[in-house]
């Protein structure tokens, strides 16, 4: 080969594509080679070379492996979208999959798989029969592989053409690279299955352990992540294991090491022995450090790991504190990872080391990093109460230096240190005070404000201070406003002199009339009302004692801990998410699996039920899913719609125990009734109705055929328009062929976000159907917005309190008197308690701007009763989340959440029992209102 | 397993990219460009190496100013992910010579034949450069080198000492010597990178050894190679029972923390006598890493002095001795150290008679710079700076300027005293005597004077 492989990008000479084609037919072979090459590299800067497709494909047949693979890959490009042409290319496969060259045989093998076009699929069985049982190791690894391909394309070809046996086979093959593919392909099949394909025994066990010291790197973590999951007897077992695994801790490749430390973290949960569990935790300190020199990325990842195994088993690093301290060259993302592992491993031994670190980086240049490292010996001082006072003199010798940031970050440390500890260290506020007027960030102004009021009988001149940001309160951040107009009533309350005084007129008018903010609005009117009514009251409310705060660097939830735990080694403890949290793959293959779930009953009564009408439909319930065929015989009546149906939706596809038709019963179609969107007449004599529906978190079409005309029917199939939420069929359309005069109802699986039409969102659903009898029929449906509403939109609540503060507000609102205001707590500075006052909702809430609130009434609609508006509602995942009474109206709040993480916030006022709902909704997507009043509209109707 | 691999450059166009699973979406290239290029979450304005935009997850590693990317929507194992991208980058350096955004625009054909034996369907099959061989058909169009960065830790060899020859390590493996037969020859680096951190009194706070025993093999016919090490090389530091006879026989011993040993590596014979044997595979790998916290010489000391000279002014002194034997040189040093942030002018006074050296203030970053071309064992250097402020310094110097920080090169030079005993290749021929070519050096991590 001569030349640069770049001349093929330079063409830009008219004509390119028929000058390519000829080259392409060319009598020599060289010609032929360079043309293909300048047909992938046009192909991979994204020119559309498709056209060419049958000319590549006639250069397929060649000896020369270097021509075939550049084929291949444009065959693996362009397969998809020349489907018909790509059934020119299957002989060439076939052919190619029994050459006498291993390599070639793997080649074709290979390319297959990854052509995803239904007819190549079919042809692909037999060579791929052939290849698990080839001679040369690597067409074996190649096959296994395919496997899992084919499972993606067409799960149960695979499990009737029994692949999932022979890939089980290949675990006891003699070559390691084999077994690790195998594993490999199983483990992913297992993960879209909820059915045991692959489990590990003792004994699949033994062979895998045996195989790990084989394999190669990359087969090792292939392996030891699938081994993982098992779970090991007893102590003996899981020791035994430990000491198989032990020596991939010395392996060069970090993927190995974290994945061995993963198997072994994993079983020491169940060794018993104090001297095995310390030993180990000996073995694995060395490899987890040598990790840290590896590329920042992986540091990176190895950090983000050590972060959680330090959490649960502080022991294992405990003296390698210095590892962690940070290089100047380190990138930000590993310094400030470094920095939360050693507040973690702090302690009264090594405080002094790492206070003098952390005093060095906050002088560094880097702000962020800077911020990090006052912030982290402030967590230090409240983690350890022995060296807190070291801490604050630190502190104290970084604000002397006055570097602006630098100053902020440590009151607002000192304002957490000072809650930890009370009365201990105040006598520094003065030296604080110096730095009043440098003070520019919201939240360090607010920590400062809030140590004023807190200690306002200390400080001499508390009211001056406090006076000098009066005048500017109009322009204050809402958090500084807050806490001024807290502190303002501290200081009332301890000096309730003539100065305090007015200053209390004046904030309390300026946050109750001047404001648009109701946190403000609403914290001012309760503190109005409590110092006229009871100011002692006040008192034991607004100086109440505060519960003590505490260190917050080991701030995961121990369940989740041990989840992430669980997933060392994955991107889950990489995240601290656990993994249903970000893996969002499209479970196309799962939907095939829940088939195996159909229950035995409800197959029974379907067959029972075509036995009578004779001509049994060929397919079995496992290959067509969520689909029967009716056959009814002239003794039979179609059983009317309005049978008893306990739940609308659930037994659509009999998931539901009791939605098992018995026997004796014909049984299809069941289900509600359908909206007609196909009559007959028009489709002449093919009847369609349809309509979306939500099952099982997952959004389904349901649909209904009902052949009317003179012909049996075969050959369905669908396809849907671009539209505004990018709907679109998850699968094949599974009907069976109807007979004249028979239905069949089916539950198609949909997915979301894959042809999004442009412009403002709209219901329309353009439905296109075909059959090989008819023409195409083309008809519209109605996006309804409920079904994409998901399990997951209720809205945390969390705690009772801020309920009942909610309640309360509501009281204030109401003008009734707090008959129990002991129940306000200290709603001051605290970040953390000024959360989990209000509530969530209504934070999210008003933190929407007001544009993003839209208001519709439905006069139509009355509420009978809220509880039963409330199990409606939620059955469609809108959840409930608080209710007041506001004169005689009931106000109920709701929230909801579509894909995208795109929330809906929701307030019901009615008055119950009286027609007319006034529903307003707060979204950052208002120009969805529309159709989400629509489907709340028609939720409330049912 | 990943879904989606692709190479960007650091203007963000797509020099390759490959789909293997069709899960995630074409625009995966841009929507990752764009969140890189404008990162700005949890106060950092740097990318991690891993996130996820919108149930996609990007993975990404720098090499030579390439971002090597790759993507999937499982919970996959990232150190495996990016582990395979450093991988994937060698290997391709392996077969081009050189790493560059041309190189791998003139060979995209090798490199999609290359990627596809790589990985399949997602799963990493191999980044074996050896085993590839039997399976990758095209040959590589090597781009002339001498105008290129080179790549890799051995790379450093290339502005050292002439005896070195400069164009081994971008010698691609595979292409054959525009003068026929290859060369039959041998690599051993030890490359050994150190971090030393001085408290501002000069006592050494922190010290660690990274160090690889890296080799690239041209040698025919695959021959068995022994590779002794010192002998009294121990393993494990810290209550292990070796450690304390070791350390009571005397201060001669070399004592690593941790190793690891490429999987080529056997290890029989190691125990006894320190030896490992291997048949290395073709293309550049680390026999061995290490890595220490046993105490060593630091080969530089650094003292710096900063104190106010007048109103509005302050003098700097910063002094470098080089604490190695005089046969040995320094070279491609430099010296920064960040100054107050109101600084606004810098003059620099170097010894007399300074040869090879520059200075320069960084008025962007307030930062001084000081670069010399080389540094001979046992010499001191001094630079002198007279420093202007724009407003009074609030409190002490010390604590709103330095540290100062040092990069270097010391070519045939290593603090650890590990070394390579005899390099003996298993074949047995009077006549076959192949170069041999094993060479230390030792680079500065993060090389930190407090002040």
């Amino acid at each position: 080969m001569s030349g640069h492989d770049s001349k093929y990008f330079s063409t830009t000479k008219k004509g390119e594509i028929p000058e390519l084609k000829e080259e392409l037919n060319s009598q020599h072979r060289d010609k032929r080679k360079d043309a293909v090459k300048k047909v992938i590299a046009a192909m991979t800067v994204g020119k559309d070379v498709s056209s060419l497709f049958t000319d590549v494909v006639n250069c397929m047949q060649t000896e020369n492996l270097e021509l075939k693979k550049l084929v291949y890959l444009y065959l693996i490009n362009y397969a998809k979208s020349q489907p018909d042409l790509a059934i020119l290319a299957v002989n060439t496969f076939v052919k190619d999959s029994q050459d006498p060259n291993p390599l070639i045989r793997a080649l074709a093998v290979r390319t297959m798989g990854c052509i995803r076009v239904d007819k190549i699929t079919e042809y692909l069985c037999d060579p791929l029969q052939r290849c698990l049982k080839d001679d040369d190791p690597y067409v074996r690894k190649t096959a296994a592989v395919c496997v899992a391909k084919l499972y993606d394309i067409n799960a149960e070809l695979v499990e009737d053409r029994g692949f999932l046996e022979s890939l089980k086979d290949l675990i006891s093959d003699n070559n390691p690279m084999v077994v690790a593919n195998a594993v490999a392909a199983l483990a992913e099949i297992q993960e879209h299955n909820s059915r045991p394909i692959f489990e590990i025994t003792s004994h699949t066990l033994s062979k895998l352990l045996t195989a790990l010291n084989e394999c190669t790197e990359w087969g090792q973590v292939f392996i030891l992540d699938a081994l993982s999951r098992y779970k090991a007897a007893d102590a003996r077992e899981a020791e035994n294991i430990v000491e198989r695994i032990t020596p991939r801790l010395q392996h060069a490749n970090c993927a190995v090491v974290l994945s061995a430390v993963k198997m072994i973290l994993l079983q020491m949960e169940l060794i018993s022995s104090t001297d095995v569990v310390r030993n180990l935790c000996k073995k694995m300190a060395p490899p987890l450090v040598t990790l840290l020199s590896a590329e920042p990325e992986i540091q990176y990842v190895a950090l983000r790991n050590i972060n959680l195994i330090v959490q649960k088993r502080p022991t294992i690093l405990a003296h390698e504190i210095k590892v962690f301290f940070c290089k100047y060259n380190d990138p930000i993302y590993v310094k400030m990872e470094k920095l939360e592992i050693m507040i973690k491993l702090a302690s009264d031994r090594n405080i002094d080391q790492v206070l003098l670190e952390f005093k060095e980086y906050a002088t560094e240049v880097d702000v962020d990093f800077v911020r990090r490292a006052v912030r982290a010996i402030g967590r230090c001082a409240i983690k350890l109460d022995r060296a807190a006072e070291r801490c604050i003199s630190v502190l104290l010798e970084l604000i002397k230096i006055k570097v602006n940031y630098v100053v902020q970050e440590a009151i607002i440390v000192i304002k957490d240190i000072f809650r930890r500890y009370p009365n201990m260290y105040e006598s520094i506020i003065a030296t604080l005070c110096e730095s009043l007027d440098t003070l520019d960030e919201p939240e360090a102004k607010a920590s400062m404000i809030w140590i004023i009021g807190e200690y306002a009988e200390r400080i001499d001149n508390a009211d001056e201070l406090l006076e000098s940001f009066l005048e500017s309160f109009p322009e204050e951040p809402p958090q500084v406003q807050l806490q001024l107009l807290t502190a303002t009533v501290k200081l009332f309350l301890k000096k309730p002199t003539e100065g305090p005084q007015q200053m209390i007129q004046v904030v309390l008018n300026n946050a109750t009339v001047e404001t648009d903010n109701p946190d403000l609005r609403d914290r001012a009117y309760i503190y109005w009302r409590l110092l006229s009514t009871d100011p002692e009251a006040a008192k034991d409310v607004v100086i109440a004692e505060k519960p003590v705060i505490s260190d917050d660097s080991n701030q995961l939830d121990p369940s989740l801990l041990d989840e992430l735990l669980a997933n060392i080694a994955t991107l889950s403890s990489v995240y601290h998410k656990p993994p249903d949290a970000f893996v969002t793959r499209a479970k196309t293959a799962s939907q095939r699996t829940e088939d195996d779930d159909y229950p035995d009953g409800n197959e029974k009564g379907y067959s029972a039920n075509v036995g009578d009408g004779g001509a049994s439909p060929s397919t079995s319930s496992s290959s067509v899913p969520y689909t029967a065929a009716r056959q009814p015989s002239p003794a039979q009546v179609m059983p009317a719609p309005a049978s008893p149906v306990p739940d609308l939706l659930g037994d659509l596809i009999g998931l539901d125990n009791n939605a098992i038709v018995p026997a004796d019963q014909p049984a299809m179609p069941s289900g509600p009734p359908l909206p007609v969107l196909l009559p007959a007449s028009t489709g002449q004599g093919l009847q369609i109705s349809a309509q979306l529906a939500r099952q099982d978190g997952q959004i389904f079409y349901s649909l209904m055929f009902e052949n009317n005309s003179q012909i049996t029917l075969d050959g369905f199939m669908i396809q849907f328009n671009k539209n505004s939420f990018g709907l679109a069929a998850a699968g094949p359309l599974q009907v069976p062929p109807l007979a004249l005069g028979a239905a069949a109802r089916t539950l198609l699986p949909m997915v979301l976000f894959q042809n999004m039409s442009p412009g403002p969102p709209s219901s329309l659903l353009q439905v296109a159907v075909k059959n090989n009898q008819q023409p195409v029929w083309y008809f519209n449906d109605k996006i309804l917005l409920h079904v994409f509403f998901s399990e997951d939109g209720r809205m945390e609540r969390t705690s009772f309190l801020e309920v009942r503060s909610l309640f309360h507000i509501a009281l204030v609102y109401c003008g009734t008197k707090l008959s129990k205001p002991y129940i306000m707590q200290d709603h001051t500075a605290e970040r953390s308690s000024s959360m989990s006052i209000w509530s969530v909702m209504f934070v999210t809430w008003r933190s929407l701007p007001d544009s993003n609130e839209v208001l519709k009434e439905f006069p139509g609609i009355m509420v009978g009763s809220a509880e039963t508006t409330m199990d409606r509602l939620a059955a469609s995942n809108v959840f409930f989340i608080a209710k007041r009474k506001h004169a005689n109206q009931d106000v109920l709040y709701f929230s909801a959440k579509i894909p995208r993480g795109i929330p809906f916030l929701i307030e019901l006022t009615t008055v119950i029992g009286n027609p007319g709902v006034k529903c307003a909704t707060k979204t950052p997507n208002p120009e969805l209102a529309p159709l989400f009043f629509e489907a709340i509209e028609t939720l409330l109707k049912i | 397993m990943i879904s989606q691999f692709f190479v960007l450059s650091q203007r963000g166009d797509n020099i390759v990219f490959r789909d293997y699973r069709g899960e995630v979406a074409k625009g995966s290239a841009e929507i990752f460009f764009r969140k890189v290029k404008f990162w700005k979450e949890d106060g950092q304005e740097e990318a991690p190496p891993v996130f996820n935009v919108d149930g996609v997850n990007y993975f990404h590693v720098k090499v030579v100013g390439l971002l090597f990317v790759a993507t999937t929507r499982v919970n996959v194992s990232p150190s495996l992910v990016l582990e395979l991208l450093q991988r994937i980058a060698r290997v391709i350096k392996d077969y081009l010579g050189v790493l560059s955004e041309d190189s791998l625009r003139k060979n995209f054909v090798l490199v999609y034949e290359l990627l596809d034996e790589v990985i399949d369907f997602g799963y990493v099959q191999t980044t074996s450069t050896e085993v590839l061989k039997s399976y990758v058909f095209n040959e590589p169009i090597v781009v002339d080198a001498a105008r290129l960065q080179p790549l890799g830790p051995a790379a450093i060899f290339m502005q050292g000492t002439k005896r070195m020859p400069g164009t081994a390590v971008t010698k691609s493996v595979v292409a054959n010597e525009p003068g026929g037969r290859k060369r039959e020859e041998i690599f051993v680096d030890i490359i050994e990178k150190i971090s030393v951190t001085f408290s501002s009194s000069g006592y050494i706070l922190t010290s660690e050894i990274d160090g690889t025993i890296q080799m690239k093999s041209y040698l025919s016919g695959n021959p068995e190679i022994r590779l002794a090490l010192n002998e009294d090389l121990s393993i494990g530091r810290g209550g292990g029972t070796i450690y304390d006879y070791r350390s009571s026989s005397g201060s001669g011993a070399v004592i690593l923390d941790d190793c690891n040993f490429h999987e080529s590596v056997r290890l029989d014979s190691f125990d006894m006598d320190r030896t490992l044997s291997l048949v290395p595979p073709d293309g550049e790998f680390p026999v061995m890493n290490y890595r220490m916290t046993q105490e060593f010489k630091p080969p530089f000391r650094i003292n710096c002095l900063i104190e106010e000279a007048g109103q509005l002014k302050a003098e700097v002194i910063i002094k470098v001795r080089a604490e190695f034997p005089s046969n040995i040189t320094a070279n491609t040093i430099a010296v920064q150290m960040p100054l107050p942030k109101y600084t606004t002018r810098a003059s620099f006074e170097l010894e007399p008679g300074a040869v090879g050296q520059r200075t320069d203030f960084k008025e962007a970053n307030k930062k001084l710079e000081w670069g010399l071309k080389k540094i001979v064992g046992g010499s001191e250097h001094t630079l002198r700076a007279k420093l202007t402020f724009s407003q009074e310094s609030h409190a002490n110097l010390t604590k709103e300027a330095g540290p100062v920080s040092m990069t270097f090169t010391i070519p045939m030079y290593n603090v650890s005293r590990l070394q390579v005993k005899y390099l003996q290749i298993a074949k047995k021929s009077s006549s076959y005597n192949p170069y041999r070519w094993v060479r230390y050096v030792t680079q500065a991590n993060s090389y930190v004077a407090r002040i």
